[in-house]
C-alpha cells in the first residue's frame, strides 16, 4: 500500500514537472538567442502628462521563429501590480488581448496591453510600463526554456493640480499634446447628416427635374403620350387625345400654341423642326375635330385611316423631340 | 346662297383689296381689316400719326365701294347741326337751308368720312352715336335713314391740343380701331418719298377701280355670310373665355409690365363688342375660304375689335395703346382652345 502511494506520488511529480518549470521565475531563465524573436511595438504618442486613472495602451507584435514557441501562461496577468525594489510603482495591467498567427516557420503574436495609472505625486515623476518577461520553449527540445524581455516604456506621471498658485499659461508644456475627446458620436452624427443631405439633394434633383429620375424625362409630351395611350379609339377618345397634345404644346411653349403662331413656336423650340409637317397635320386634324368638321386634313401621313393610332405615334415623336432626339420619319399608314 | 356665290363675292372683296393695295402700299393688314369691317357692316376708326395715309386709305375704299360719299372735317367749333344742314343767305336776300353732309346723299349714303373726329366737340360725338348705332336721324320733322352707311373716322392720338377724347360709348360704336403705321420696308419708304404717283393724292385715288362692290347689296350679303360661316361649341367656349379674360385678366394669369392689374381694367369688352368681334371673325374666315371660324380668325381681328373698347383706370389712359396691346396679346397667349 505504501509502495503504491509512493509510486503514484512519483508519477504525479514527473507529470507536474514541466508545469512547475513554467511557474519558475522567468527572470531566472536564460535569454533567448538573438535573431529568434523579432519585436515591434506601437507605443502611445503621448509620453508625458499622465495622471491617476489614465489608461495607456501599448501594442506589441512578436514574431517567433520555429521551433520556439511562446508559453501562453507566461503572458502578464491583468490586475497584477508591478513592484520596483519591493515598492508598488502604481502602474497596473488593466487588460490584455492576445492573438496569434501560426505557420510552420514562425508564429506572430499580437499583444495589446492596457495599463492604468494608480499613482500620483505633487511633482512630475517617471514611471515605466513593463518590462514584461515572456517564456519560450523549444519544441524540439522540451527541456530548453528561455525568456524574452519586452522592454519597458518610460512615461511621465504629472500631478493632478499644479502645486501652488501659478499661471497656467506659463506652465504649459510644449511636450504635452492636446487631450483629444472621443468623437465617435460626432462621427456617427456626421455620417447620418451626410446621408440625409445626400437623400435631400436627390429629392431636390427629382423635384427640379420636374419629377423625373433622368434628365428630360417627365416632360409635357411624355405626359401627353401617357394620356393619349389611355384614350379609347372613339370620337370622345380622339378629342381627349388631341386636347392632351394641345396641352403638351402649350406647356412646352409656356403659352397657347395655335396654327397662326406655330412658326414662332418652332423658332423657339427648334428641336421640333424635324416633325414640322406632322405638327401641321396635327393642327389640321384638330381643326377638323374641334372647329370645322367639313375640313379634310392632308392624308399623306395616313391620318385618315386611323387617327387615334396616328396621334399616339405623333405624340411619341413629339416626346422624342422634347428629349432632344430626332424621331424616325413617320411612315405612311401609321 | 350657294358656295359659288360666296366665292364670287370673295373674289370681289379680294379685288377691292388688290385695288386699294395698289394705292396705299405696305398696309396689307389694315386693308384686310377694313375689308373685313365693310363686309361685317361695322364702322372703322383709324388711328395714327399725321401724314401716314389714313385719309388716302379711306378715300380709296370709298371709291371701291361706290354709293354716296360725304366727308366732314372735325374742328373745335363744329356743331351737330353742321352735320345736318347749312343755312345761308341766297341771292334773293332771304335765308335758305340746304342739307348737310349726312342728309345730302339720302339713303344712298354709303360712306361718311369723319376726318379728325377727336377735334369735334362731345355734342357732335353724341349725334354720331345715334347715326352710327341706328343708321337714322331725325331732322326737319322727318326720320332719315342711311341703311348702307359706314362711318370711317380717323384721329391723331399724338396731338392733344384742341382735341376731345372720344368717350367710351362712342368708341364702342366702332367695330374696329385700326392703327396705321409707316411701313418699315426701305423700298416702300423710298417709293413713298420719290415715286411721283404718290405726290398727288387725288390722282392716286382716281386710279382705284370704282364701284368694285355694289354698296346696296352689302347688307343682304353680309347677313347671308354671317349665316353661312359656322362657329363650333369649342370656338364659342374659347370666345367666351377671351371675353372673361378682358374683364378679369389676372384670373387668367395675364400681366402687363409696370401695371397694377388689380386696378387696370374698369370695364372689359362689351357684349356688343364681342358680337362685333365674332362678326368680323366670320368675315375673316370667309375671306380665307373657310366654312367655320377658327381661333386664328379671332386672333386676326381681336386687337382691332377689342382694344378700343377696354376702359382703363384714368391713371393708365395715357398709355392705353401700349397697355391694351400687351394685355390682349397676353390674353391670346393665356387662353387655350381646346
Amino acid at each position: 500500500m505504501t509502495k503504491s502511494i509512493r509510486k503514484y506520488a512519483m508519477m504525479l511529480f514527473i507529470c507536474m514537472a514541466p508545469i512547475a518549470a513554467f511557474a519558475l521565475d522567468s527572470q531566472d531563465l536564460p535569454d533567448i538567442k538573438e535573431g529568434i524573436v523579432t519585436l515591434e511595438t506601437k507605443d502611445p504618442e503621448k509620453l508625458v502628462g499622465y495622471t491617476v486613472g489614465d489608461v495607456i495602451e501599448r501594442e506589441v507584435t512578436l514574431t517567433i521563429k520555429a521551433p520556439y514557441k511562446l508559453i501562453d501562461t507566461s503572458l502578464p496577468i491583468p490586475g497584477y501590480e508591478k513592484r520596483y525594489r519591493g515598492q508598488l510603482i502604481g502602474i497596473e495591467l488593466k487588460s490584455i488581448n492576445h492573438e496569434k498567427e501560426e505557420s510552420k516557420k514562425q508564429t506572430v503574436h499580437h499583444i495589446k496591453l492596457a495599463y492604468q495609472v494608480f499613482t500620483n505625486n505633487v511633482v512630475a515623476k517617471n514611471a515605466a510600463l513593463g518590462p514584461e518577461y515572456l517564456n519560450l520553449i523549444n519544441t524540439t527540445d522540451k527541456k530548453e526554456l528561455v525568456k524574452y524581455r519586452v522592454p519597458s516604456l518610460t512615461i511621465a506621471i504629472s500631478p493632478i493640480a499644479i502645486f501652488g498658485q501659478v499661471k497656467v499659461e506659463n506652465n504649459m508644456s510644449p511636450l504635452l499634446g492636446p487631450l483629444l475627446m472621443k468623437d465617435d458620436k460626432e462621427k456617427q452624427s456626421l455620417k447620418i447628416s451626410l446621408a440625409a443631405i445626400v437623400l435631400s439633394l436627390l429629392g431636390l434633383l427629382y423635384i427640379l427635374g420636374k419629377s423625373a429620375w433622368l434628365p428630360r424625362m417627365g416632360g409635357a409630351f411624355a405626359k401627353a403620350y401617357r394620356a393619349v395611350r389611355k384614350t379609347d379609339n372613339t370620337e370622345a377618345g380622339l378629342k381627349q387625345a388631341i386636347s392632351a397634345i394641345h396641352l403638351g404644346f402649350n406647356t412646352t411653349a409656356g403659352m397657347s400654341v395655335f396654327n397662326d403662331n406655330l412658326s414662332a413656336f418652332l423658332h423657339n423650340h427648334p428641336d421640333f423642326y424635324p416633325i414640322r409637317p406632322e405638327i401641321e397635320q396635327f393642327f389640321g386634324l384638330s381643326r377638323q375635330i374641334y372647329f370645322e368638321p367639313s375640313f379634310k386634313p392632308d392624308s399623306k401621313f395616313g391620318i385618315d385611316s386611323n387617327p387615334h393610332q396616328w396621334l399616339a405615334k405623333f405624340t411619341r415623336h413629339c416626346r422624342d423631340c422634347e428629349r432632344g432626339l430626332i424621331p424616325e420619319p413617320m411612315k405612311a399608314g401609321a | 346662297m350657294s358656295d359659288a356665290q360666296l366665292a364670287d363675292w370673295r373674289n370681289l372683296a379680294l379685288s377691292l383689296e388688290t385695288e386699294v393695295n395698289k394705292v396705299v402700299v405696305g398696309q396689307q393688314t389694315p386693308v384686310r381689316l377694313i375689308t373685313t369691317s365693310i363686309f361685317a357692316r361695322g364702322h372703322v376708326l383709324l388711328e395714327g400719326d399725321v401724314g401716314v395715309g389714313k385719309t388716302t386709305l379711306l378715300r380709296a375704299f370709298t371709291r371701291g365701294i361706290g354709293g354716296g360719299y360725304q366727308r366732314i372735317e372735325g374742328t373745335i367749333d363744329l356743331m351737330p347741326n353742321d352735320l345736318v344742314y347749312h343755312t345761308y343767305l341766297g341771292e334773293d336776300g332771304k335765308p335758305h337751308v340746304s342739307a348737310g353732309p349726312l342728309l345730302m346723299s339720302g339713303e344712298n349714303l354709303s360712306v361718311f368720312f369723319f376726318n379728325e373726329i377727336n377735334r369735334a366737340r362731345p355734342q357732335v360725338h353724341s349725334l354720331l352715336l345715334r347715326v352710327m348705332a341706328e343708321r337714322s336721324l331725325s331732322a326737319f320733322n322727318a326720320e332719315h335713314y342711311f341703311p348702307h352707311m359706314i362711318v370711317f373716322a380717323d384721329r391723331n392720338q399724338v396731338e392733344k391740343e384742341e382735341t376731345f377724347e372720344i368717350p367710351s360709348a362712342a368708341r364702342d360704336r366702332f367695330m374696329m380701331e385700326i392703327p396705321i403705321v409707316v411701313p418699315n420696308d426701305d423700298d416702300i419708304m423710298e417709293a413713298l418719298v420719290f415715286d411721283t404717283k404718290f405726290h398727288n393724292v387725288d390722282a392716286l385715288v382716281d386710279t382705284v377701280k370704282p364701284d368694285v362692290l355694289q354698296f346696296d347689296e352689302l347688307n343682304a350679303f353680309s347677313g347671308i355670310l354671317q349665316g353661312s360661316i359656322e362657329a363650333s361649341d369649342t370656338l364659342k367656349k374659347y370666345a367666351l373665355n377671351l371675353w372673361k379674360a378682358t374683364k378679369a385678366p389676372l384670373d387668367y394669369g395675364v400681366k402687363v409690365s409696370g401695371v397694377d392689374m388689380n386696378r387696370l381694367v374698369l370695364s372689359g369688352a362689351s357684349p356688343r363688342g364681342m358680337s362685333m368681334m365674332l362678326r368680323a371673325a366670320r368675315v375673316n374666315a370667309w375671306l380665307n375660304n373657310r366654312s367655320a371660324v377658327l381661333p386664328d380668325d379671332i386672333h386676326a381681328v381681336f386687337h382691332s375689335t377689342i382694344a378700343h373698347r377696354l376702359v382703363f383706370s384714368p391713371v393708365y389712359e395715357m398709355r392705353r395703346t401700349e397697355i391694351a396691346r400687351e394685355m390682349l396679346s397676353g390674353i391670346i397667349n393665356a387662353v387655350s382652345a381646346p
